[in-house]
């Protein structure tokens, strides 16, 4: 186990140490600032875009543009750019050492190459947990002392629910919890592709070509894409949005965390089985 | 008083007019209960204030729907200038177990607002049971008040308000619900009945009201 803890160490060094590590970083505090900048002066008048519906019977009193809402639309928007970010840093963790070289010098160490690659996986699900926590203060914390806090008004295709602000905080655990398991599937793909190629690049631009193929399928209702869409993770990627359901489907919920958690042993499996077997020529 | 009222709507009219002139101000604690299709809202406490002429407000903490024409804020102040309408007994029905006439409102300029009122006015004790407001801009809101304690005002402890909304849609795509199969949509019915129900207690009549009240934001 010593010999894990250290490699596990010069893991995690080495990918938070990497340049393109920062690029994920800088993504989200740039997207994150754009989004409440926006919001802070154009924000009722997008508002009212979605509101337009009720707003010619009702006057809806209250504090909508706050600190919750912007949370919201943050993690909804980002969900599709964050798995890109976790793929850039997680894409190329075994197959960037291969394309290097470095690989054969890393497999004379004492750890086995099963400890290895959990090591590898394990620093990358780091990288995935510092994404979101930065994504965590600037969504949430930055939000409420820009906005104020307030009741949140979730849209989804079949209306909106008003969540009551004393109702909220244990969601937003939950929901981050639920995010860093969907893009853990993705750091696990990611690591499984990379075990699998020796490109650094490939795999990177696989698991995104992947995500956007998957997230396309999800966005159109035809019959022959609703028979594949429950076995796509992009598909469970998404189940934080319902813990803004009132009432919460708890169900639904437990069944993409399982197909979620499915996903993750499957891929770390045959990125342990794979790497075993590989031949390391250069 | 039957007979009299029976004849002249506006003597019925005048009666409830009496009660609610007795009333400068008040304040309320207020529960409402939303059941708008489209919308999922727990339901929410809060506080009623309404100053003479026509200054109204309900403050509660977080975000509540009301209608842009509110019966609370309308009903009273509508029947009160008799010179801008002019009104007919349209005729008779029983609501809970009240005999009322049902009155409507014209309005005799043709640039107001209103295009039709309808009230159903207790004959026994003046008192709108029920109302139906339509306006140009809003369409046709329906009020139903039940009374207790507050009667000699014409402050009702509960008001149904039945609104018609349109069938809210999200696009897909808006939403982000890609785990979600859309709905079979009835295409044949475009509007949908939404309701709020308003329970009144502690009210506090004439206590001398300040405007600042009425401000938002202002505690």
């Amino acid at each position: 186990m010593g010999g894990f803890g250290a490699i596990l160490k010069n893991e995690l060094y080495k990918t938070i140490r990497r340049p393109r590590s920062f690029i994920g970083f800088v993504v989200i505090l740039f997207i994150c600032l754009m989004l409440q900048g926006a919001f802070y002066h154009d924000g009722k008048e997008l508002i009212s875009f979605v509101t337009q519906q009720f707003e010619s019977v009702f006057n809806i009193q209250g504090n909508v543009l706050n600190g919750n809402l912007i949370c919201f639309i943050i993690l909804q928007t980002l969900i599709v750019q964050m798995p890109l970010l976790v793929a850039l840093v997680t894409g190329d963790l075994v197959s960037g050492e291969t394309a290097s070289g470095t690989l054969r010098f890393l497999l004379t160490r004492s750890a086995s190459r099963t400890q290895i690659v959990l090591a590898k996986w394990l620093s990358g699900l780091f990288y995935t947990l510092l994404l979101l926590l930065l994504l965590g203060i600037m969504a949430l914390f930055v939000s409420h002392w820009i906005f104020g806090s307030g009741d949140l008004m979730s849209l989804n295709s079949e209306g909106l629910t008003v969540i009551r602000a004393d109702d909220i905080n244990w969601r937003w655990g939950y929901s981050f919890l639920i995010a860093f398991l969907s893009l853990s599937v993705v750091a696990s793909l990611a690591t499984m592709l990379s075990c699998i190629m020796d490109n650094s690049i490939t795999p990177i631009v696989t698991v995104m070509a992947i995500i956007i193929i998957f997230t396309i399928v999800g966005m159109f209702d035809l019959p022959s894409f609703d028979v594949i869409k429950p076995f796509l993770f992009t598909t469970h990627m998404i189940a934080w949005k319902n813990l803004f359901e009132d009432p919460v489907p708890v169900n639904d919920i437990l069944f993409s965390v399982g197909i979620l958690m499915v996903h993750i042993v499957l891929f770390l499996s045959i990125s342990v089985y794979y790497f075993n077997r590989k031949d390391i020529t250069t | 008083m039957q007979l009299q009222a029976q004849e002249n709507p506006k003597a019925l009219i005048s009666t409830l007019n009496r009660k609610f002139n007795l009333v400068q101000d008040y304040t309320a604690d207020v529960k409402m209960v939303f059941d708008i299709p489209g919308v999922k809202m727990n339901n929410m406490n809060g506080k009623v204030f309404f100053k003479r002429p026509n200054k109204f407000r309900i403050k509660a903490k977080g975000i509540f729907f009301m209608p842009k024409q509110n019966p609370m804020q309308n009903i009273s102040t509508l029947l009160l200038d008799t010179s801008a309408y002019t009104s007919v007994i349209s005729g008779y029905e029983t609501i809970d177990g009240r005999s009322c006439a049902i009155i409507n409102i014209i309005p005799l300029k043709t640039e107001s607002e209103l295009i039709l009122g309808k009230f159903w006015i207790d004959k026994l004790d003046p008192l709108v049971r029920k109302s139906q407001i339509t306006t140009k801009n809003n369409g046709t809101i329906e009020s139903s008040n039940t009374y207790s304690s507050n009667a000699a005002y014409t402050l009702p402890d509960q008001i149904v308000i039945k609104v018609e909304v349109n069938k809210f849609k999200v696009p897909k795509m808006m939403s982000v619900d890609l785990n979600k199969k859309s709905k079979e949509k009835d295409l044949s019915k475009q509007k949908e009945t939404g309701t709020i129900r308003m329970d009144l207690v502690n009210y506090k009549i004439n206590t001398k009201l300040q405007d600042a009240v009425f401000v938002e934001g202002k505690e």
